[in-house]
């Protein structure tokens, strides 16, 4: 078959990433972690791991189940791998919490948290991995934006194994000294390849289409996109690998993580004038919500990029390193998604509920599941929120942080209540909303109807 | 030498969604000596020229109606045809109109080109043909005229940044 069709357990993901992302956002506000905490201290990492497995992780997988078919024209390699993949990544989570709550002695029991952990994510990450390169390998050659998920699939497969490792090592499973050498030194080199290798470079990919698609842009692949793929890659592979073999080699681990600053400096800056040339190139004049709002994601990233540049000539980049990775994943990723989610759902829901009537019966058009006034007003609180909280870190004013962190929960909240009311066509008029032969898509999966 | 050719109608695999590089290229393999291949296609199978080059074969492509190509792949060391053979008589099932409908949704945001192909061909007779020019391959509306029981041909044009799609219409559902 060639095409795609719904995926689904994408809503099951994206409403469990959505529940993470609350958690999370509740317990910083309540001052639970860094800045109240160090930085490696069992509570931040807490909050760390349900923002970037919980929330993002969840998300991005959610979404390249529906949209890897969508980049290659063909269908998922293999249905019943999302709904066991997202059992595992969430029994997965849930282990790892309890363990870093064992280590911070707030559990007194002592079930292996630590290897059940590094089982259930490895597992529901190599289900993830599979089942999406899989459906890759069905669609070669691999347009330009699938060949950014291909590295992101690396890039998850390199976070996951580091975890593991780290993980077998806290949980006393392991006691090899490379291995312990590398889970003392390690961390930035798990968090790069994670926010970085994966969640970086499946964001870009999925933005070359999905911008190009809803702006009616021309389709990217020229010269620059591929230099931002292989400059890209360049640096992951320097940065993981070489990060990783430096720790066992004693040699120098941070030598290596600024040669791979270079190439992944560059690689950024071909892909933001590829997103500009997106924007400009445009043929639909007026943009949606989601566009605009990407906008303030790709500031955040070129924001981010900035600071580490700034930090490094002032010698600070250690010690305010929480602020430059509170901004990529709430700025840039977060804020990608959060955007995109916006109009993923409105998409999803429609195609769901009304595709197998079009043309018979007069339906909804997509915009009239949306109203993008009542949701703006939640993006700018929460973009500015995420700036102001930055800024809250690198001055050191925990209050201010906390505050901005209940603002961003409440912008959240907002953006939440505008998605449910999205899926449960809440927005739509009443006489409008269910033509005959139409039904309310349920809230958490979709319906697939065989073909 | 004249070269005789084997004849591979891969018009219906692709009609079906499927993927035919399999079957051409088994087919290849069993020619015979001095044998050449008669490639009936909905599209100019551009990709081939080169995979059937490297095996020694040279092409000869022609536009035969309705968005279809014929390509004779000619084995290296035997003379040309004198004359192009004519085309295979199709079978009633393959028989395409020309197109009753013609749209250009290239301009149209997303998924306003799905809707409007949707409702024309909800319009439509039995038998009768939509021709559809997008700005990108169709990718949810493709299983939903599967779905629908409508038979469809699309690719790309050699420009590479329109997509034509043609759709027959089959009898509609009782």
């Amino acid at each position: 078959m060639i095409g795609a069709s719904l995926s689904r357990w994408t809503m099951s993901y994206f409403a469990a990433a959505i529940v993470a992302l609350i958690t999370a956002l509740g317990l910083m506000t309540a001052g639970y972690g860094y800045p109240h905490a160090p930085v490696d201290a069992p509570p931040t990492l807490i909050i760390v791991h349900l923002v970037a497995i919980g929330w993002l992780s969840l998300l991005m997988c959610g979404a390249l189940f529906q949209f890897v078919p969508v980049l290659i024209a063909r269908p998922l390699a293999n249905e019943q791998l999302p709904l066991p993949a997202l059992i595992c990544l969430l029994l997965g989570l849930f282990s790892l919490l309890c363990g870093f709550l064992w280590l911070d002695g707030g559990i007194d029991t002592t079930l292996p948290f630590f290897p059940m952990a590094a089982t259930l994510l490895g597992l529901g990450f190599a289900l993830v991995v599979w089942g999406l390169a899989h459906t890759l390998l069905t669609g070669r050659p691999l347009p330009l934006s699938a060949r950014f998920v291909a590295v992101a699939l690396a890039g998850v497969a390199l976070t996951a194994t580091l975890g593991i490792i780290f993980a077998l090592v806290r949980g006393g499973i392991v006691a090899e000294p490379h291995l312990v050498d590398l889970t003392v030194a390690g961390v930035p080199i798990h968090a790069i390849a994670g926010l970085g290798g994966w969640l970086t470079f499946a964001a870009m990919g999925v933005s070359y289409r999905l911008l190009a698609m809803f702006m009616l842009a021309p389709e990217l692949d020229r010269r620059g996109s591929r230099l931002a793929l292989h400059l890209g890659s360049c640096a992951l592979a320097l940065a993981i690998i070489g990060g990783a073999v430096a720790i066992c080699l004693e040699w120098s681990r941070n030598l290596m993580l600024l040669a791979a600053g270079l190439p992944g400096l560059a690689a950024l800056a071909f892909y933001g004038r590829d997103m500009l040339h997106l924007y400009r190139a445009r043929k639909r004049r007026i943009i949606e919500l989601n566009a605009r709002m990407a906008t303030f994601a790709f500031a955040s990233l070129g924001l981010a990029v900035m600071l580490v540049i700034a930090l490094l000539a002032l010698g600070r980049l250690q010690e305010q390193v929480a602020a430059v990775v509170f901004l990529v994943a709430f700025g840039w990723l977060s804020g990608l998604g959060l955007g995109k989610l916006y109009k993923i759902v409105a998409f999803l829901t429609w195609l769901e509920c009304y595709g197998p009537v079009l043309g018979k019966k007069p339906t909804p058009r997509v915009q009239d599941l949306v109203i993008e006034k009542r949701a703006q007003k939640w993006f700018y609180l929460y973009f500015i929120a995420v700036w102001l909280g930055t800024a809250a870190l690198l001055w050191g004013r925990p209050l201010v942080f906390q505050t901005m962190t209940l603002a961003m929960l409440v912008a959240t909240l907002g953006i939440v209540v505008q998605l449910v009311r999205i899926r449960r066509l809440a927005d739509v008029k009443v006489d409008d909303r269910f033509p005959a032969d139409t039904r309310r898509p349920a809230l958490l999966h979709a319906a697939v109807q065989g073909i | 030498m004249t070269t005789t050719f084997v004849d591979l109608d891969v018009r219906p695999l692709l009609s079906a969604g499927e993927e035919p590089f399999g079957k051409i290229m088994e087919t290849v393999s069993a020619l015979g000596e001095g044998e050449g291949l008669r490639l009936l296609a909905t599209f100019k199978p551009i990709p081939l020229f080169s995979v059937l080059g490297s095996k020694g074969f040279s092409y000869e492509a022609r536009e035969i109606g309705g968005g279809d190509w014929e390509v004779l792949f000619t084995p290296a060391g035997t003379a040309q045809p004198e004359e192009t053979p004519a085309p295979l008589p199709a079978s009633k099932d393959e028989e395409w109109p020309q197109p009753a409908r013609h749209m250009d949704n290239r301009e149209l945001d997303p998924p306003e080109p799905m809707v409007r192909i949707l409702a024309a061909v909800e319009e439509m007779n039995p038998g009768e043909v939509l021709s559809a020019l997008l700005c990108r391959e169709p990718i949810f509306l493709l299983p939903e005229l599967a779905k629908r029981g409508h038979r469809w041909q699309g690719a790309f044009e050699p420009d590479g940044t329109t997509y034509r799609l043609l759709v027959r219409i089959e009898a509609k559902e009782a």
